[in-house]
C-alpha cells in the first residue's frame, strides 16, 4: 500500500472513531442540533424586534443577524469539532494508545476535521432550515459568493482549534474550557452582526486584524445585494493564512513541550 | 537496515524538574529476545518505555527501532512495535471489533477482519467481539489490549504491567498467549512487571533498574546470583530496601537542615 493510501486509511479510521463517539453519546448532538436552533431563535427574534422600528437599518438587522449566525456556525462547528476531538482522547485516556501507533499528528487532525465536516454540515443545515422555517430567511439570497466566505471561516475555525489544542497539550485539562470559551472572545471582535465601526474605538485595530471580521463584512455586502467585495475576501484569506502559520508553529512547539516534559502521563 | 537488531537505545537520560528519572540507560534487543525490565516503583521503567515508544523525548541518548531513528522516523518505527499497558483503559463508546479495526487501520491493514478473528481466538475471547469496551472486566480488557498490540505482527511487543491486578487464571492465559506469540511469530518481548515469577517464566533476560540506572542485566539466574539471592523476588526486595534506606537518609538530612 502506498504512503498516501495508508495515510488516507488512517484518516478514515480516526474519522470513524469519532462517528462512533457521536453515535453513542446522543448528548453530544446538542452542539449540532439544539444550540444552532437556540441561536436562530434568539438572533432571529432579536432581528424581528429591531425591524419593527421600520427604519432601513432596522429592516436589514434581521437579515444581518440571521446571516451572521448562520456563518458563525461554520466557525463554531469546525472549531468545536477539531478541538473536542482531541479532548475526547484525553477524557477516554486514549492519547497514549494513539501516540504509540504510526499515526502522524497531521493524519490525526485530518481525521478529526473530516468527521468535523459532517457535524458542520448538520449544524449549518439546522440553522439554515430553522432560519427559513421560523423567519422566512432564505440563505440562498447571499448567492454563490458565500462559498469562498464559508471556506475561509471553516479554515479559521480549524486555526482557532489548533491554538486550543496547543494550550490543552501544555496546560492539560485546565485549558479545556477554552474549547468553548475562546469563541465568545472572538465573536464580538469579529463583527459577526455589525460593522467594526460599531465597536469601541480601542478595539477596532484588533478587530481589523482578524480574518473573521473581513469575512463577515463581505457577507453583509452580499446580504445587501451588493457585488462581492473581493478586497475584503482577500484580506480575510491573507490574515487567515498568516494566523494559520502562527497556529501551526504554536501547536508544533506545544507538542514538542508535551513530549519533552512527559505530559502524556497525565492521561495514562 | 540491520535485521539483527530490533531495538537499540544508547545512553538515555531523562530529567523531570531537575531530578534524573533515567540515567544513562542502554538497551539492545535482537529478534526473539524476551526481556523483563524490572525495578521498584519510581525506578524509571515506564519513563524508559515511553521514551522507547517515542511518547517522551529523552534529554540525551539515541533510540533506533528496526533501523528507524527516533524522533525523525517515529511513524516508521512504530509500524514495528506493539504496545499494551495494564493500566490503560480501552476507548469508550466503541465495540471490541470496531476498536481493533481502527487500530489495525492505523497500522495500514486495509482488511483486518481475518486478523482480528484470529487474534481474538488466540486468547479465546472471540465471544467479546461485539461487546462494548466499557462492558469488559479488567482481565478481558487486558487481553483485548494485547490483541490490539499484536494485530499488525510487530517485531517488538512492549508491555507495561500487562497482568497487574489480574486473577491467576487470566494471568496464565495472558502468559501462555504471549509465549505462543513469541515462539510462533518470532516477536521480541519487552515487559515490565512486579510479578517476578511471571517474568522468570516469560523472559530469558532481565534488566533491573533502580533509581534510574541499570544495576543488573542477565538471565534471571545470573542476576539473582549476582545479588546473592535465590530468585528475582529476592533481588527486587533487596533493591527496594536499598531505595528506602536512601530515602530515609535523605529525609533525615533534610530534617537536619535549618528552615
Amino acid at each position: 500500500m502506498s504512503d498516501v493510501a495508508t495515510s488516507w486509511l488512517r484518516i478514515r479510521a480516526i474519522a470513524r472513531r469519532h462517528y462512533y463517539v457521536l453515535l453513542r453519546s446522543p448528548h453530544r448532538l446538542f452542539d449540532v442540533t439544539i444550540w444552532p436552533l437556540v441561536d436562530v431563535l434568539l438572533f432571529g427574534s432579536l432581528g424581528v424586534f429591531v425591524a419593527q422600528g421600520h427604519t432601513t437599518t432596522g429592516r436589514a438587522a434581521a437579515a444581518y443577524l440571521l446571516s451572521g449566525i448562520l456563518l458563525w456556525h461554520v466557525v463554531y462547528q469546525s472549531q468545536i469539532g477539531l478541538a473536542t476531538g482531541l479532548l475526547e482522547e484525553t477524557w477516554s485516556r486514549n492519547l497514549l494508545n494513539l501516540m504509540v501507533t504510526p499515526l502522524r499528528e497531521i493524519e490525526y487532525a485530518a481525521g478529526v476535521a473530516l468527521f468535523g465536516m459532517v457535524k458542520l454540515a448538520m449544524g449549518v443545515a439546522v440553522v439554515t432550515l430553522a432560519a427559513f422555517g421560523f423567519f422566512a430567511f432564505d440563505a440562498g439570497r447571499m448567492g454563490w459568493g458565500v462559498i469562498p466566505i464559508a471556506a475561509i471561516l471553516l479554515a479559521v475555525g480549524w486555526v482557532i482549534a489548533l491554538f486550543v489544542i496547543g494550550l490543552v497539550l501544555r496546560f492539560g485539562s485546565g485549558a479545556e474550557a477554552l474549547a468553548w470559551g475562546i469563541l465568545f472572545v472572538v465573536m464580538p471582535l469579529s463583527g459577526v452582526f455589525y460593522p467594526v465601526k460599531a465597536l469601541p474605538r480601542i478595539l477596532r485595530p484588533l478587530a481589523q486584524s482578524l480574518p473573521t471580521t473581513h469575512a463577515f463584512a463581505a457577507a453583509r455586502a452580499l446580504v445587501d445585494g451588493k457585488a462581492m467585495p473581493w478586497d475584503q475576501v482577500g484580506l480575510a484569506a491573507v490574515t487567515a493564512v498568516a494566523l494559520g502559520v502562527v497556529a501551526i508553529a504554536f501547536v508544533t512547539h506545544m507538542l514538542a513541550v508535551f513530549r519533552q516534559r512527559g505530559y502524556v502521563t497525565r492521561y495514562s | 537496515m540491520d535485521d539483527t537488531v530490533v531495538l537499540r537505545a544508547e545512553g538515555l537520560v531523562k530529567r523531570f524538574r531537575g531530578v534524573e528519572a533515567v540515567s544513562d540507560v542502554s538497551l539492545t534487543m535482537r529478534p526473539g529476545d524476551t526481556t523483563g525490565l524490572l525495578g521498584p516503583n519510581g525506578a524509571g521503567k515506564t519513563t524508559t518505555l515511553l521514551m522507547l515508544l517515542g511518547a517522551i523525548t529523552p534529554d540525551a541518548g539515541s533510540i533506533e527501532v528496526c533501523g528507524h531513528r527516533l524522533p525523525q522516523g517515529r511513524s516508521r518505527a512504530m509500524e514495528h512495535i506493539g504496545f499494551a499497558a495494564g493500566y490503560l483503559p480501552l476507548p469508550e463508546r466503541m465495540r471490541v471489533n470496531e476498536l481493533l479495526t481502527m487500530f489495525a487501520q492505523l497500522y495500514g491493514i486495509a482488511k483486518p477482519k481475518p486478523l482480528i478473528d484470529a487474534g481474538l481466538e488466540r486468547f479465546r475471547i472471540g465471544h467479546l467481539a461485539t461487546r462494548h469496551c466499557t462492558e469488559l472486566s479488567s482481565g478481558q480488557r487486558t487481553l483485548v489490549g494485547i490483541v490490539k498490540a499484536v494485530l499488525h505482527r510487530p517485531r517488538l511487543l512492549v508491555l507495561d504491567e500487562p497482568t497487574a491486578s489480574l486473577d491467576p487464571d487470566v494471568a496464565l492465559r495472558v502468559r501462555t498467549g504471549l509465549q505462543e506469540l513469541c515462539r510462533d511469530d518470532g516477536i521480541s518481548l519487552l515487559v515490565t512487571s512486579h510479578d517476578m515469577l511471571e517474568v522468570e517464566r516469560l523472559c530469558r533476560r532481565v534488566v533491573f533498574v533502580s533509581q534510574g540506572r541499570i544495576v543488573a542485566d542477565g538471565t534471571p539466574a545470573e542476576v539473582a546470583a549476582r545479588f546473592g539471592r535465590g530468585d528475582l523476588e529476592g533481588v527486587f526486595l533487596h533493591l527496594a530496601g536499598e531505595r528506602h534506606q536512601v530515602h530515609e537518609v535523605l529525609g533525615a538530612e533534610q530534617t537536619d537542615r535549618p528552615a
